[in-house]
């Protein structure tokens, strides 16, 4: 009989194992997908590669990935550090709507104003509106205890709700002929391109709060707090580490950077408010900064891979004509098998031929 | 309010939160065996397709319901693949699996939209649906609902009262104590993965064997996350997810009325009735010093023994 | 990135080319917000996109489940670069998006569908469901007993809500007491969501029901209660047999197949487009048995007068639930008014918000 035993890895897997490991998982998620394609009737390689080539195969689509990525980078940062902390933070969804509700309200409340006053007013409050969608969670956790999944997933809900009853209620733009939209920001409120590209500043903006977090998470007190907290609440407690003030500012700090995503997304892509800023991009960050295993450079890494993958599903899709649930397929495939392929990280297993000489020796 | 507009409502109620009860009975069921599993949108959607083709192909809404169950514990067998044999995260591997069953219960479901399939039709329970009153609300049901009025107790027996459920509690607790007690975890934790799935494929399969009779894309429609949330809601416990169920029913199937009756409330505020009254009951029994008790081991994963 | 503006400007020159050159090859894109299997309003599409795919020398193809806003607008903006001459654009959440590509492809054709924005190459396009509405509510008022009648509609937003209008006004053109009760359910596509709709409405007393919904759950409530219904987009008659008495549908095949062949011929031109029940965009499917002779007879005259022109849906005097007149006597909504209705006509219960 063959017997499979599982051993500890002695020491760590070098970077080129891991390589190894991540490109075998996604190498066959690929497969199995191509198979798939191949039971619909349609020729799988070539499905794979132009899978591969519309989702990274020209600057184009580098270009749609990149900013595809912003807004999941974004918030999946902001879910990272909560994650950091258990705090099972999953309301980035709401939390983004309000934020792109806040700054909405500032390009709204001041057309006139220029760009260099504008832009950071819609900033702040998209950060205070998204802060205090995350706030709510925050303070009945450590003042009634009460669980924040729950809480987050409902104040999701409540958030698209509060977005629509705006863009179909008190900021419905009188010349859209009655759709649920608001006007078009003043260009002042509009997050412009770089160069000739279709990505935003909002890049950059990405870039710096990444430095920052990283630099916050491994060379500050606050940073080893989150860490050890995270780890072990109640002895953190006993070390007098601010657990309640902690769990405050994460919520908020995550709920501002889902804040800034709304704020990008409604101030570049739309240049207004409308329901379809909407898409899921809340829920996406969870995975993503899963994947990254919470670290700032990973999710980086991850939410443009993410990106890709769904840029380069629209491209089967347009050329070989498959449903649109095959994009939701091959994801729940690929995350599953790099999932299941980090057991092999830490654990080798090998192959034993038991006999029964053997049992009697034991 | 006259007695012909609550009756009505209050069958809806049940009604409208049966699915849901089914889908979070089984996530207790999971939870309680220590594995958190975020996929339960995904789960009950494959439910609802596997009950459908499966009472489409047989002409047997029976043989379809337990169809819908089996897809649910497949999906679920995924989740225990991922995260018991190879240790992978569950709320990864939970997301993952509602982005993977969506996907594949529409791509496979897309040639059968639109589509009937023979399901389950109400009828009047023998003498206690001739009753004043509760008749009309609870016993006039179909076959599922009425299954669903035994289930939580059934849940409740198994878990509290047998040796059973005293092991897979202590799996979903004090996974090294129960390990040291000669229980083997990991076969505790495979049957709580897929009793759960069933349960939660069988939530899907209500929707399109007995609410509806037909199949659509997505037409869980975000259940399986209330159901999630509602575990939580329930702190783990049978009865309470009967009260949860019903409550997010009801307030669903209020605000419809509401706005039938002719009011002027802007709809957006009314469908936030539900979702902001889940929050304040939450709110509420924490402040009667009732707090949620996860089980101690959730979401943590066994390493394997060298 | 000079690169990239110089490739993208050949590019459009190469599409340029192509479609002068060989005029009858063409290749067609379609944009569809749900799944083609929806049995609603992406179905509707996809029959018209079947229509055009058996023309010479057109080929087609499609994404769909494409989300409203920057999602969309890459969507477009890839099948542009690929080399596709005229890209229909089936939500109205395109629009923005479908004009910002329309811009850096001018050499491609748009056609965009519920909106009211257009370019020089991008035209919007639209039938005039209302004309059909108001015929399904002159059977739905001549059906009911109870004089209320139930609406489950998805989002309030003109379009839906000018179908409301028609609708009622029709009811009350052969009811004067009927009364139109709508429910919102903030979704287009919830089979269950939109049957509690219908039972919520039955229940509070309405005998036929109608939906602005994409699935037949308002079918299935009217049929489980024995009362009736009306459908929307294509004949729903087998989910609800016993109930079904009609439904105003969409035929997208001939229009479609015009714009293509005006698009090979060089005879394009931009514009607003909106044919109505003359043109077959727009149609009634068949009577249930149920309707009575008599009733079938009055409103295919009343489509008939329509088709020629000879009555006008929304002539005054209309008011609005307030009771302030909207619509003058003697004078007719114009496409403007109509695109953003945003009121109730009077007989209408519930909120516009």
């Amino acid at each position: 009989m063959l017997d499979i035993r599982v051993h500890t890895r002695q020491a760590p897997l070098p970077w080129w194992g891991s390589c190894l490991i991540l490109f075998s998982a996604v190498f066959f998620s690929l497969a199995m997908s191509a198979g798939l394609l191949a039971l619909q009737g349609k020729p799988p390689l070539e499905g794979m590669l132009l899978f591969l080539q519309s989702g990274f195969g020209s600057s184009w689509a580098i270009e749609d990935c990149l900013a595809k990525a912003v807004p999941i980078f974004l918030c999946s940062l902001g879910v990272a550090i909560t994650f950091r902390l258990q705090i099972w933070n999953i309301g980035a969804e709401g939390q983004y709507a309000l934020g792109a509700v806040g700054a909405t309200w500032a390009a709204l409340t001041f057309p006139n104003l220029p760009g260099y006053l504008l832009l950071p007013c819609m900033l702040m409050s998209a950060t205070v509106l998204g802060g205090l969608w995350g706030l709510i969670p925050a303070l009945l956790k450590i003042k009634l205890q009460v669980n924040e999944i729950i809480v987050t997933l409902m104040l999701n809900y409540i958030g698209i709700l509060v977005l629509e009853y705006m863009v179909y209620g008190p900021w419905k733009d009188p010349s859209s002929f009655g759709m649920p939209m608001t006007p078009e920001f003043s260009a002042a409120g509009i997050v412009g391109f770089i160069g000739e590209t279709r990505l935003n500043w909002g890049l950059f903006l990405c870039l710096g709060i990444g430095i920052l977090v990283t630099i916050f998470l491994k060379y500050t007190r606050y940073g080893f707090a989150l860490k050890a907290c995270g780890e072990n609440p109640r002895a953190a407690r006993y070390a007098r580490l601010p657990y309640n003030g902690l769990v405050v500012m994460v919520l908020v700090f995550s709920g501002a950077l889902a804040g800034w995503a709304g704020f990008l997304e409604a101030s570049s892509s739309l240049n207004r408010l409308e329901p379809s800023i909407m898409a899921g991009y809340g829920y996406t960050a969870i995975v993503v900064a899963w994947l990254a295993r919470l670290n700032p450079l990973a999710i980086a890494i991850a939410s443009f891979l993410l990106a890709g993958l769904r840029v380069g599903v629209e491209g089967i899709q347009l050329d070989l004509q498959v449903p649109a649930a095959f994009g939701g397929v091959m994801e729940g495939l690929i995350l599953l098998t790099i999932l299941a392929g980090s057991f092999f990280q830490h654990y080798t297993l090998s192959l034993k031929q038991s006999h029964t000489s053997e049992k009697t020796n034991q | 309010m006259t007695p012909e507009i609550i009756i009505p409502l209050l069958a809806a109620t049940i009604q409208s939160g049966t699915p849901i009860l089914y889908a979070t009975l089984g996530e207790i069921i999971t939870e309680k065996s220590g594995v958190l599993n975020l996929g339960v949108e995904g789960m009950m959607l494959c439910g609802a397709f596997g009950g459908f083709l499966v009472a489409m192909y047989t002409g047997n809404p029976l043989l379809g319901f337990l169809g819908g169950g089996l897809f649910g514990a497949m999906m679920g067998a995924i989740h225990g693949l991922v995260c018991l044999t190879f240790q992978g995260n569950q709320v990864v591997s939970g997301l993952a699996l509602t982005i993977l069953g969506t996907g594949l219960a529409n791509y496979w479901g897309t040639p059968f939209v639109g589509q009937t399939a023979p399901g389950f039709a109400p009828f009047s329970f023998p003498l206690l649906g001739s009753l004043p009153g509760i008749g009309p609300i609870a016993f006039k049901h179909d076959a599922l609902i009425y299954i669903s009025y035994i289930l939580p107790l059934a849940v409740w027996f198994v878990l509290r009262h047998t040796r059973f459920g005293l092991a897979l509690r202590s799996v979903g607790e004090y996974p090294e104590a129960a390990s040291a007690a000669g229980i083997h975890i990991k076969r505790y934790r495979w049957t709580g993965i897929l009793t759960g799935g069933f349960l939660i494929g069988l939530g899907g399969a209500y929707l399109s064997l007995a609410y509806t009779h037909l199949w659509t894309n997505g037409i869980t429609a975000g259940r399986g996350w209330i159901a999630v949330a509602l575990v939580i809601f329930a702190f783990w416990k049978p009865g309470r997810a009967v009260f949860g169920a019903y409550l997010f029913g009801g307030v669903m199937a209020f605000q419809f009325r509401l706005q039938a009756m002719g009011t002027h409330i802007p709809s957006s505020l009314l469908m936030m009735l539900p979702y902001a009254l889940t929050i304040l009951v939450l709110v509420l029994s924490s402040l009667r010093g009732r707090h949620t008790q996860a089980p101690g081991a959730l979401g943590v994963n066994i390493e394997p023994a060298d | 990135m000079r690169k990239i503006v110089l490739f993208l400007l050949g590019l459009a020159l190469f599409c340029a080319g192509t479609n002068t050159a060989v005029a009858k090859d063409l290749k067609v894109g379609l944009v569809y917000i749900g799944h083609i299997g929806d049995a609603g309003w992406t179905y509707a599409h996809e029959m018209g996109r079947l229509a055009i795919a058996e023309m010479p020398g057109v080929t087609t193809s499609y994404v769909e489940a494409v989300a409203e806003g920057a999602d969309s607008e890459r969507v477009i903006q890839n099948m542009a670069r690929k080399g596709y001459g005229l890209i229909f654009t089936t939500s109205f959440g395109y629009m923005d998006p479908t004009l910002k590509v329309a811009k850096r492809f001018p050499n491609v054709i748009f056609m965009h569908c519920s909106g009211f924005k257009t370019a020089k190459n991008v035209g919007n396009y639209f039938g005039r469901m209302y004309q059909a509405r108001y015929l399904s509510g002159m059977v739905a008022g001549a059906m009911t007993t109870s004089n209320k009648i139930g609406y489950v509609a998805a989002f309030p937003i003109p379009e839906v809500i000018r179908g409301i209008n028609a609708f009622t006004l029709g009811a009350l053109a052969v009811n004067p007491k009927a009364q139109v009760n709508v429910v919102w359910t903030k979704t287009w596509y919830d089979p269950a969501t939109e049957k509690e709709g219908g039972k919520s409405l039955l229940e509070t007393g309405c005998d036929v029901i109608t939906q602005h919904q994409d699935t037949p759950g308002v079918q299935e409530a009217a049929e489980e209660a024995g009362k009736y219904s009306i459908g929307y987009n294509s004949d729903m008659s087998r989910f609800a047999p016993k109930a079904h008495l009609t439904a105003p549908v969409w035929k997208w095949g001939p229009f479609y197949q015009t714009i293509v062949k005006a698009v090979q011929n060089g005879t394009w031109k931009t514009g607003a487009y909106w044919p109505g029940l003359e043109s077959g965009i727009v149609d009634l499917a068949p009577f249930g048995p149920m309707v009575p002779k008599n009733v079938q007879d009055t409103v295919l005259a009343k489509k008939q007068e329509i088709a020629q022109g000879a009555f006008k849906v929304f002539a005054g005097p209309i008011k609005d639930q307030s009771g302030t007149v909207k619509i003058l006597a003697g004078t007719v909504a114009s496409d403007g008014e109509l695109l953003g209705m945003d009121w109730f006509v009077q007989g209408v219960q519930g909120s516009t918000k």
